[in-house]
């Protein structure tokens, strides 16, 4: 059971991560867009997920979405086996989303607008801009603060034992409820929190030292 | 190449470029000059369109700027632009820095690209530097390879926007020798500066401008030794406050 805890906490930790960077990046491109529309849903966004709690995100999905689907298909969702998983992904992913964006936001504010400017007289196109020139100054300028967010994100996924998505915390319960065993139990999901969580500060230490550019790092090339 | 037909701006209530005509010609190499907020800047940035103009046209090598259907980054690939504070972009190497816009909008590959950034680092004498990072470059480098960005794209036109202002003394030089060699090439170049020695060395007609008006436009000792206008001679005087120093520069 505890096994299987560690495995379902880590499948919500991998994918909620990507999905809520790649929809994170998405609704800050839009806060910032000039397009008016895309800036006011942008901004809606923010607003509405970052002020709700991920916890009723996370409920919503898995109790209110199926029914706001067509019967056949909300039937078809509350039947699937895995529902409570996919619900917490969905969940931990439109909560989390809102902060990186507003973390990335911080890194745009940071970047002079003349780099925008050279991007723009070099011919690039907007989409390029954002790739090229943008969108990695953002990442490195924000490094920090998104990975407290991710290790944040990451302690989130406990919250998925309230739809009895059977991830570490709720596994954790699930023995103690069972077999009365709970301290060996809940000591070993802490130490598991604990590490993964460590990892995860030790990788985002790590690449911050990667990208960092400092004048003594500097390749000499041959001459 | 470039023409200007009274072209006005304003920011909000202010009149910034104040029915400007200019004709610029395949080849020319215009010197802008004039005390700051007279608009040399703003008058550099409507050519490539940074700032759109609010009234008269632009005509750039037969693309009208105002035409809503003029490809603005087709435009912009053909005008190489240059700036105060260099602006490379920190994430990238020197020779990244300037592969990123032949790669992209060209369409060049990576090895043409490279060769091509190669070529011109050596020109600007940087070939040992294309590894570099921005920040581990000086001021001057930076600026030589900030040129060497814009002229990757093989532009027909070179915009400078007081490319020297923001160096220190000694680091000056080495980037007007690029600008020299560049103009000698014939390439057609627009540069607001306050480097009366390299207007005089180089340009072909200098254009001063006062509170959003171009006052003269005229050959360099026209302009910097014969001008016709009070405020100009009031201008020059103080420009030439120092006229030990830029009679020196000239003799070496």
């Amino acid at each position: 059971m505890l096994i299987t805890g560690i495995k379902i906490t880590l499948i919500l930790l991998v994918a909620t991560s990507i999905t809520s960077l790649c929809l994170g990046t998405i609704i800050v491109i839009m806060r910032i867009s000039r397009i008016n529309i895309l800036r006011f849903l942008g901004t809606l966004y923010v607003e509405i997920f970052r002020n709700i709690p991920g916890l009723f995100w996370i409920l919503f999905f898995y109790f209110v979405f199926p029914e706001l689907l067509p019967q056949s298909w909300g039937d078809k969702l509350n039947g699937y086996i895995h529902y409570p998983v996919i619900a917490g992904i969905l969940g931990l992913t439109v909560d989390n989303a809102s902060y990186v964006s507003d973390i990335l936001r911080s890194g745009r504010l940071s970047i002079p607008h003349a780099q925008r400017e050279v991007a723009m007289s070099s011919g690039l196109s907007r989409l390029q801009q954002y790739l090229h020139v943008l969108l990695p100054q953002m990442f490195r300028a924000t490094l920090p603060p998104l990975g407290t967010r991710m290790v944040h994100n990451f302690k989130n996924t406990s919250l998925c034992m309230a739809i009895s998505a059977s991830e570490l915390t709720w596994a954790t319960q699930q023995i103690e409820s069972l077999t009365f065993r709970g301290i060996e139990a809940t000591s070993i999901a802490t130490l598991f929190y604990i590490c993964l969580a460590s990892v995860m500060v030790a990788v985002i230490i790590l690449l911050e030292k990667f990208l960092k550019i400092d004048v003594s790092s500097l390749k000499q090339s041959k001459a | 190449m470039i023409k200007f037909i009274a072209a006005n701006k304003w920011f909000k209530d202010r009149h910034v470029l104040k029915n400007i005509n200019l004709e610029i010609s395949k080849g020319e190499v215009i010197v802008i000059c004039g005390p700051s907020g007279a608009g040399k800047s703003t008058l550099l940035r409507t050519i490539n369109k940074l700032e759109p103009i609010d009234d008269g046209e632009i005509i750039v090598d037969g693309m009208y700027i105002s035409d809503p259907r003029t490809d603005l980054t087709a435009l912009r690939a053909e005008i190489g632009m240059v700036f105060q504070h260099f602006n490379l972009y920190p994430h990238k190497t020197a020779i990244k820095n300037i592969t990123l816009a032949p790669r992209k909008v060209r369409g060049l590959s990576k090895k043409r690209a490279e060769e091509r950034a190669l070529k011109l680092l050596e020109k600007v004498g940087l070939d040992h530097r294309r590894d570099a990072f921005p920040v581990q470059l000086s001021g001057g480098e930076q600026q030589r390879v900030a040129i060497a960005r814009s002229l990757a794209m093989e532009p027909k036109i070179m915009l400078f926007d007081e490319p020297t202002s923001a160096l220190d003394p000694e680091l000056i030089n080495e980037v007007l020798e690029v600008m020299t060699s560049l103009a000698k090439e014939g390439m057609t170049m627009v540069v607001v500066t306050h480097e009366i020695g390299f207007a005089q060395k180089v340009a072909d007609r200098v254009v001063f401008m006062n509170d959003g008006e171009i006052m003269e436009i005229g050959s360099p000792p026209d302009i910097f030794v014969n001008p016709h206008h009070e405020r100009t001679k009031e201008f020059m005087s103080s420009v030439f406050h120092i006229p030990i120093f830029s009679e020196s520069q000239e003799e070496e």
